[in-house]
């Protein structure tokens, strides 16, 4: 029986390293360490602190200043004049969310942030203006902690979502339905099974046209100063025109009918208050976006679709029938009654005991270490836990800027096409049944995966140019997790006990140490040890690392390269 | 010889794990009665699936010539001229009216293989209950299914296909005599495709063979490893799968890949006039996989894709709607395809090698105000290839206020019409095969698309409806061929002599060759004619019964 009872005590170290696996971007062995003295509730308050500043804004090297002001003063686009082009721009913008990822405090508020890109995507070829996109960030940032359908109310005229989606041609006279369709079909209330033409158990197609309908009107702001009052972003706008009155705003392409859904919105219809010489008024406009709203989240699926979405990003990628009753029903209920409040949903899901695998004694539907990580995850963990440093993004752009290039573009051999997913659903890992997050293992992309350690230590021919570089022998020497380097059982448990989500057998855990790190094939596995031990003695006698340093980067490349190390 | 003989002589059970006498198989490949067996199972054809990813608009890839003034009318701000510089390239003037279609000016190269009778045009291609989104539009059709809820498969029709042919995969492959990937996408992505109902894909991706294998055979460890029984040990075990398939397979392809050349046929780079997309991303694909058919490579299934198909604006120049995105699209599809048969043709490889489009829906026939259309139904499938039946299958969609569906053209022939040809005809797939595949249900209403023998006379763009029955006279059954021009209900009467109707059978007929039988065995002696009624037409043939 699934549960979400609370569970009880401090975490200890096993349930600490698996909550901040999960809920961060990685963490270090010290904070693994401090979390496992803490309860579940102490943990939560640091995991959901909101202290911390916003991110600065990316910088253009080209003129040592930000071309984006998130409080909408910046006003129209700089590319060009001064300021570098569109398609470097976004690659600046590129570096920046990464390294805002890779230097995120220990909280959740930019892992929501991410989940949020993940789930409701945007793609550059389409959008083509690097500040929408950043402002859609900032947009998500600023709801992390917040309501997700209220979120969703300023997604709809997010510039950046306006674009990609055509809603910013969708008018009264000529719908494009494009953003009403993908919004029910993989935003909102998701597709259930068809069961009549045009019926998808959800939703109809009368209803994509009823929501087309209320999202008329609606144009880009390419001066990014129309500022929501709610988030104080810029925001797309309606098209509008002034009343005889020479006050009163009109919405000028908002279809002013009355929108008639389905009965699986129980036949609400949803039209303007107020209609002044033909036209719908802006305020209205909004009302009846505000209703829709209302209206696709009071539904219980939406709030189980969304609570899945939250699950296989959180816990498991398969839902068992018994976790759907047991888990995502009670998780949609809380959605529900909490404004959709992701924050009030993960409260719970952190302090159960479903999360902690304790909710029943059946190994086989244990969760802990069973998501695959993506390339963000795979390199931001490497990069917290051994401390690797980096050019300053605002201070040292020219280097900053070539490293997280160099990132970036493993990202998408990794199978990342970072802001550039294929779909309209976003990247595949994230919804595409039946294997969702599997789908971040195909022959190319493993291999890549597998070469993290090669490029982290820099041991590959890839780039001479990057400067960030993991000295593993430094790290073991000095980082202070090792209290005797010598002791060649300590060095394997602190980094196989920080490095795996699982736990290795002793068969495996002595094929790294004699076969892979000690090359040993003989019987005396103390004298074996030994051999580590001495050769240590011998580097701190001397200074020459050689042997220490081919010893430990095969350890580590090692430990890298394996299946065991893509879960957590 | 026939799949189902092979597994009844296998005793030991897989291929490439036999040891024989303690000498592992490997060894006795050359001499070894068994894998000769295995060969004899699958011939030597290739089938390359081009997906046109975002939903390929018809109607302007393929302009009706008889409807020309109702399709002018459903989109006048997108439609393809008729007269004048770059209006629509005539395909074909010898096919039936109704059939008569026009190309995008930009497939000057599609008209040129027409021609060279390598292209088979079919019409209408849909599915009972379109989907209408993306990814189920998509999946349906790897799948196999449709939305009528038949539609029970968890895997793709190209994965059960392979599984059937090569029994056994992962554990078993490579093998002496399969030693190369079961299917292969060139994409970043595994679709759908190649998913089996029960474990890893049979297909791979790779980029290019040169990386892919400078990259696979730089990582990885060797076992053991342990699987714990939780949910991570299932993810461990699909990992630890790909891991060993790339190692095993990407040595091979490297070999094959330097086996194995190009000719001097030049592929085209980029698309010559203005358009957001401009560079042929297909020519790159479709090149690569040349090489490696011609390397020796034995994989059968090849997949690759261009994207960009998902016009809902833009989809044409505001000034002018021969140019644009969509021109540019299908320029690149068509220049990819004649360089790769042309290529293929100087390797001396091309009649192993047949080609087809897939698209997950057509695209709206009334176009919208952003200079481009919505998601829709029906749209045509492109077959390539030297050993077809070739020409115009299915004739042009109903475009009048009544024959369209909300503004969406309606399907005349099922996919599965086609894609059970390819298993069927294509790669001579026994019994076996279609049922794992789930098309045996198609084998009588399959387009006779490939050149063989044994199917009755079909020209296509020249068929109108027509029946034929046998034997006559008769005493048990009544065999009834008949041929549709549109799909739909129809009827069947026995009458006799005073125009009684004796029996009747109501039935769902295909587009193309149907058959069905009628027993007459407990009629009086005498002459009697069958009746066929279908959408208000009826043709009728006289019988002897003895």
């Amino acid at each position: 029986m699934a549960s979400l009872n609370e569970i009880t005590g401090v975490l200890g170290r096993k349930r600490a390293a698996h909550l901040l696996r999960r809920a961060t971007f990685g963490p270090t062995i010290p904070e693994i360490d401090q979390f496992a003295a803490l309860t579940a509730t102490q943990a939560l308050v640091l995991l959901f602190d909101d202290t911390a500043e916003n991110p600065l804004p990316p910088v253009d090297p080209l003129t040592g200043n930000t071309w984006v002001d998130p409080t909408g003063v910046a006003g129209p686009p700089k590319a060009g004049s001064g300021n570098s082009e569109q398609d470097q721009l976004f690659e600046f913008f590129q570096a920046w969310h990464m390294d805002v990822m890779r230097k995120a405090p220990l909280t959740l508020k930019e892992r929501i942030t991410w989940f949020m890109h993940t789930h409701l995507p945007a793609r550059w070829t389409e959008i083509n203006q690097s500040e929408a996109i950043y402002y859609q960030n900032c947009l998500y940032r600023h709801y992390a902690y917040g309501s997700f359908k209220e979120l969703f109310k300023k997604i709809c005229v997010d510039n950046a979502m306006l674009r990609y989606l055509d809603g910013y041609s969708n008018k009264k006279n000529s719908p494009n339905e494009n953003f009403a369709r993908e919004m029910l079909e993989l935003y909102s209330i998701g597709k259930g099974q068809q069961v009549a033409e045009g019926d998808y158990t959800n939703y109809t197609e009368d209803d994509v046209k009823a929501a087309t309908r209320v999202l008329t009107g609606w144009e880009l702001d390419e001066t990014y100063s129309f500022l929501d009052a709610d988030s104080g972003l810029p925001i797309g706008k309606m098209r509008s025109h002034l009343a005889g009155d020479n006050t009163t705003e009109l919405a000028t392409e908002h279809d002013t009918g009355a929108k008639t859904f389905t009965d699986k919105f129980g036949g609400s219809v949803i039209q303007p208050s107020e209609v002044i010489e033909e036209f719908a008024t802006v305020e209205a406009a909004y009302e009846e976006l505000d209703a829709m709203i209302e209206l696709i989240f009071a539904q219980q699926e939406t709030s189980r679709f969304i609570a899945r979405k939250l699950y296989r990003f959180f816990v498991y990628h398969f839902i068992t029938e018994e976790a759907e009753t047991d888990i995502i029903g009670p998780l949609a209920q809380i959605l529900m009654d909490n404004e959709f409040s992701i924050v009030e949903l993960l409260t719970v899901l952190f302090k159960s005991e479903h999360f902690y695998d304790e909710d029943d004694a059946v190994k086989e539907n244990d969760n802990v270490g069973a998501l695959i990580k993506s390339p963000v995850d795979l390199f931001t963990g490497l990069f917290r836990m051994f401390g690797i440093q980096f050019p300053d993004r605002e201070t040292e752009t020219g280097t900053f800027y070539g490293d997280m290039a160099f990132v970036v573009s493993n990202l998408v051999d990794q199978g990342l096409n970072f802001y550039e997913p294929f779909e309209v659903a976003g990247y595949p890992a994230y919804h595409q049944i039946p294997g969702f997050n599997r789908n971040w293992i195909t022959t190319y992309a493993l291999a890549h995966r597998y070469q993290a350690a090669g490029i982290l230590m820099k041991t590959l021919e890839q780039s001479s140019e990057r400067t960030f570089v993991l000295d593993i022998v430094d790290w073991v020497e000095n980082a202070g997790h090792i209290s005797d380097p010598s002791d060649t059982l300590e060095l394997m448990d602190v980094l196989v006990n920080n490095l795996f989500a699982i736990e290795l057998t002793q068969e495996r855990y002595d094929y790294f140490l004699y076969t892979v790190f000690l090359d040993y094939t003989g019987t005396n596995l103390a004298y074996a040890r030994g051999l580590w031990t001495q050769e240590w003695n011998l580097y701190t006698g001397s200074s020459d690392d050689t042997v220490v340093r081919n010893l430990l980067e095969r350890l580590f490349t090692a430990f890298i390269e394996t299946p065991e190390f893509q879960l957590y | 010889m026939k799949r189902r003989n092979f597994i009844r002589n296998v005793a030991y059970g897989s291929a490439a794990g036999l040891t024989l006498g303690g000498v592992p198989l490997r060894l006795l490949a050359a001499n070894n009665p068994l894998a000769k067996l295995a060969a004899d199972s699958v011939n030597d054809k290739v089938l390359v699936f081009i997906q046109l990813h975002g939903g390929n608009d018809g109607l302007n890839t393929l302009i009706p010539i008889s409807q020309y003034d109702e399709y002018y009318n459903l989109r006048p701000n997108i439609a393809i001229r008729h007269t004048g510089t770059r209006s629509y390239l005539e395909v074909d003037n010898t096919v039936d009216e109704n059939a008569r279609v026009g190309l995008h000016p930009d497939m000057l190269t599609f008209k040129e293989m027409y021609d060279q009778e390598k292209v088979a045009i079919i019409q209408n291609v849909g599915y009972p209950n379109m989907n209408m989104s993306h990814f189920r539009g998509r999946d349906v059709v790897f799948m196999g299914g449709d939305e009528s809820g038949n539609n029970q498969y968890k895997s793709g029709w190209m994965g059960r296909y392979l599984d059937n042919i090569y029994p056994g995969y992962p554990d078993d492959y490579p093998s002496p005599d399969m030693q190369d990937p079961i299917g292969i996408e060139l994409s970043g992505t595994l679709s759908l495709a190649f998913h089996r109902e029960n474990g890893i894909p049979i297909g791979l991706n790779i980029g290019s063979p040169d990386q892919f294998y400078q990259l696979i055979s730089s990582v990885g460890v060797d076992p053991p490893i342990a699987f714990p029984g939780s949910h991570a040990g299932d993810e461990l075990r699909y990992i630890m799968e790909f891991e060993k398939k790339s190692n095993q397979y990407a040595g091979r392809l490297k070999e094959v890949y330097d086996a194995g050349s190009n000719s001097t046929v030049v592929y085209p780079e980029v698309y010559p006039y203005a358009s957001p997309i401009r560079a042929n991303n297909l020519s790159s694909q479709l090149k690569l996989i040349a090489r490696l058919i011609s390397g020796g490579v034995k994989t059968k299934i090849f997949l690759c894709r261009i994207g960009g198909f998902d016009t809902h604006g833009e989809q044409v120049d505001e000034n002018d709607p021969s140019l644009g995105l969509h021109a540019a699209l299908l320029h690149n599809l068509s220049g990819a395809v004649k360089a790769f048969y042309d290529d293929l043709n100087q390797l001396g490889i091309d009649e192993r090698v047949l080609s087809l489009t897939f698209t997950e829906f057509g695209r709206r026939a009334k176009s919208n105000d952003s200079y481009g259309t919505d998601h829709g139904t029906a749209t045509p499938v492109f077959v390539f290839g030297t050993q077809l039946n070739s020409g115009i299958y299915g004739v042009n969609p109903g475009l009048s206020p009544e024959d369209l569906h909300n503004y969406n053209l309606v399907y005349n022939i099922d996919y599965r019409q086609i894609y059970t040809s390819v298993i069927q005809d294509w790669f001579e797939g026994d019994d076996q095969a279609l049922i794992d595949t789930g098309f045996s249900q198609w084998v009588d209403t399959r387009l006779p698309i490939v050149a063989t023998t044994g199917i009755q006379e079909y020209t296509p763009g020249k068929n109108p409806t027509s029946l034929l029955i046998y034997p006559n006279p008769v005493q048990d059954m009544l065999h009834i061929q008949y041929n549709l021009e549109f799909r739909g209900a129809l009827t069947l009467h026995v009458i006799d002599g005073s125009g009684r109707r004796l029996k009747s059978v109501q039935l769902e007929g295909m587009f193309g060759p149907n058959t069905t039988a009628i027993d007459v065995s407990d009629l009086k002696e005498g002459m009697y004619h069958l009746q066929l009624i279908h959408r208000g037409k009826q043709m009728h043939s006289s019988f002897l019964k003895l």
